[in-house]
């Protein structure tokens, strides 16, 4: 039991960043925009995030400033696609590219630099609890703010007229437009939301979970996480589950390097990329059959927008 | 000569590339000054490094043969509205395959070697490229995204391989298989102190049959046909699915040919750092080219000494790395947006 336990709050940890990017690449899409660029708007939210810890020595800095960062890159894919009518996979990709020269370029300074991160809970009272108490404990402060986060974010999306409205911009721009709204707008507010949340994921990722910087550090986990928004069909509720078994994967991966088998860690380290990639398989046409897709998306994914 | 057709149309030609060039120098220049670099020098030293010697346009040949084969490989899934990003991951999986032939039976002659080598590689590449093809073809499954991650996948085998099974105990610990014996290499050219390889040449025959393949066959209306309205095309007989797979393991195949000449040429062994981000600057010159197999030609070689001239600058100018890929990024930005705001501009 408290072996599983203890799998559980390592997959949650290693699942945080992803969890987050997925949560901020949903909003975005449910206005009725993709943005390949996570990964771009992560990893300047990294690099921001770990400079700002660093320079302060204050990781809620730290996570502050990732989130603008990416919140700052995203504006370049509203600019692209909403402004100049670029094709948004390549305005996202653009945005992946510049977001990982420009978070290399300065972030060359950042090697070998030490952070102290947030302070353990592992000897707080909260550890003492019976049974969950070390689990708790284990966690740190991102997988809580992801958790608020993700809460806040299903309930005003699903559950309140500013959602309904946010939703609506991604299922038809034509009945927004006839409300008197404008989908390019909320469009706007959907990227930056996005870029917002991914910039706060690349950021937990290197100020909470591996304290260091090295360029292209998130190794693909933004683009995951877009895949994991086609997983998850679209339903923020969804994230946190669809980012498990990202966490899982590479808990498992780490869990069987530590136990000694006889498997090399590199064969291992491509299970956080095969076990989402068949997920996202076995999902995909289930997604698109059962209309979970905003419409507004279904032209992107056709390849024709 | 007011209105002539010839000069509107060379104007109408020449319009995105001039100004998406003028927007990138522009953005470039602010990028270097903002950065406490002077842009004057850094340019001149960016021109000196991509073809100023011998020794410079070698350096800057090695590069473009990967690069032009990378653009290659994204430009023809392009063709039927693909948007592949995955000639990276091709590149390396090539590799992989081909180098599985060498370390097979080292001792083999060049009449054998080369064939198998070569095969092998255009194999792996293939099935790299064909996957992708399949999920869209079958699933619907969208090619960018599986790309990408495929990309991931393939670097961690290449890694498996040169750590793990594959190593040379020889090496003391510098994860790499052994040494290709020269049985393994593609021919060398030399002129005027200037090196390369008959793949060059190759990759460029390689370039112009696509060119004419593509643009002066029925295939390429086919494939325009289903890049503009697929429904049509499936009316008229042109079925999706096969077209899909062929395509992307033809420009699987281009990638994985890039993999095994920088293995076997180029660093004489499979390492992890087989490939400089060759698919992912191939993909923007594909894009800058409008995914014209002609005008890929040039730019690859304009992009081979932009990446030469990078290694130049980061001994000379104490300039970090990264700064190519910044460089690229924002060339790819100037055109994309001038593009776009072109034909919005046009349309209104």
């Amino acid at each position: 039991m408290s072996a599983m336990l203890g799998l559980l709050s390592v997959a949650l940890l290693t699942a945080t960043p992803v969890w987050l990017a997925t949560l901020g690449e949903t909003l975005t899409q449910r206005t009725g925009v993709i943005n390949l660029g996570v990964e771009g708007q992560m990893l300047v939210g990294a690099a921001a995030g770990f400079a700002a810890t660093y320079l302060s020595g204050n990781p809620w800095l730290g996570l502050l400033a990732g989130a603008l960062a990416g919140m700052a890159l995203s504006c370049l894919h509203a600019l692209l696609c909403l402004v100049l009518g670029v094709n948004q996979i390549a305005s996202g990709l653009a945005v992946l590219f510049l977001g990982n020269g420009l978070s290399s370029f300065y972030g060359t300074t950042l090697v070998d630099k030490q952070i102290t991160g947030f302070h353990s809970l592992t000897h707080s009272a909260a550890a003492r609890w019976p049974v969950v108490g070390q689990f708790i404990a284990e966690l740190t402060p991102s997988v809580y703010l992801a958790f608020a986060l993700w809460l806040a974010c299903a309930v005003l999306l699903l559950r309140t007229q500013a959602g309904l409205v946010w939703r609506a911009s991604g299922e038809s721009a034509d009945a927004l437009r006839m409300l008197g709204k404008s989908p390019a707008r909320w469009r706007l507010a959907g990227i930056l939301v996005g870029g917002l949340f991914t910039g706060l994921a690349g950021a937990a990722l290197s100020v909470d979970y591996t304290r260091t910087w090295v360029a292209q550090m998130t190794a693909g986990r933004g683009l995951l996480a877009v895949g994991l928004v086609i997983v998850a069909r679209w339903n923020p509720w969804l994230a946190l589950p669809v980012a498990l078994i990202y966490g899982l994967a590479e808990a498992l991966a780490l869990r069987l390097q530590s136990l000694g088998m006889n498997v090399s860690p590199y064969l291992l380290g491509t299970l956080p990329y095969l076990v989402p990639l068949i997920v996202l398989l076995l999902s995909y046409r289930a997604s698109r059959r059962r209309g979970a897709m905003p419409q507004e998306l279904s032209g992107v994914f056709r390849g024709m927008a | 000569m007011k209105n002539s057709p010839i000069l509107t149309l060379l104007a109408d030609r020449l319009m995105v590339p001039l100004l998406g060039t003028t927007v990138f120098i522009a953005l470039a220049a602010a990028f270097f000054h903002f950065n406490g670099y002077p842009p004057g020098k850094i340019f001149v030293q960016i021109l000196k490094g991509a073809f100023g010697d011998a020794f410079s346009i070698t350096t800057t040949l090695g590069k473009t043969l990967p690069i032009l084969l990378c653009a290659l490989a994204t430009a023809l899934p392009a063709r039927m509205g693909l948007i592949s990003v995955g000639a990276e991951g091709q590149l390396y999986f090539g590799a992989l395959a081909g180098t599985a032939a060498v370390l097979a039976h080292p001792e083999a002659s060049a009449w054998l070697m080369l064939p198998a080598m070569l095969a092998l590689a255009l194999l792996g590449g293939a099935l790299w490229g064909a996957i992708p093809g399949v999920l869209r073809a079958a699933l619907g499954v969208n090619e960018t995204i599986v790309t990408i991650l495929l990309n991931y996948l393939a670097i961690k085998l290449v890694e498996y391989a040169v750590y793990g099974p594959w190593k040379d105990p020889s090496n003391l610990g510098w994860p790499a298989t052994m040494a290709f014996p020269g049985t393994a290499q593609f021919p060398a050219i030399a002129c005027d102190g200037v090196a390369s390889n008959w793949a060059l040449p190759f990759a460029v025959v390689l370039a112009l049959a696509l060119f004419v393949l593509v643009e002066k066959s029925r295939l390429g209306s086919a494939l325009a046909l289903l890049r503009s309205n697929p429904r049509v095309a499936r009316l008229a007989g042109i079925r999706y699915a096969p077209h899909c797979i062929a395509v992307m393991a033809l420009a699987g195949m281009l990638a994985g040919l890039a993999g095994i000449v920088q293995a076997a040429n180029v660093q004489n062994h499979l390492q992890p750092d087989l490939s400089s981000g060759y698919g992912y600057v191939g993909f923007l010159v594909a894009w800058l080219a409008g995914q014209s197999f002609l005008r890929i030609i040039p730019l690859a070689l304009v992009m081979g000494g932009l990446l030469s001239a990078a290694d130049a600058l980061q001994l000379f100018a104490q300039l970090p790395y990264a700064n190519t890929l910044v460089l690229q990024a924002l060339l790819f930005i100037s055109v994309l947006g001038v593009g776009a705001a072109r034909s919005k501009w046009r349309r209104a």
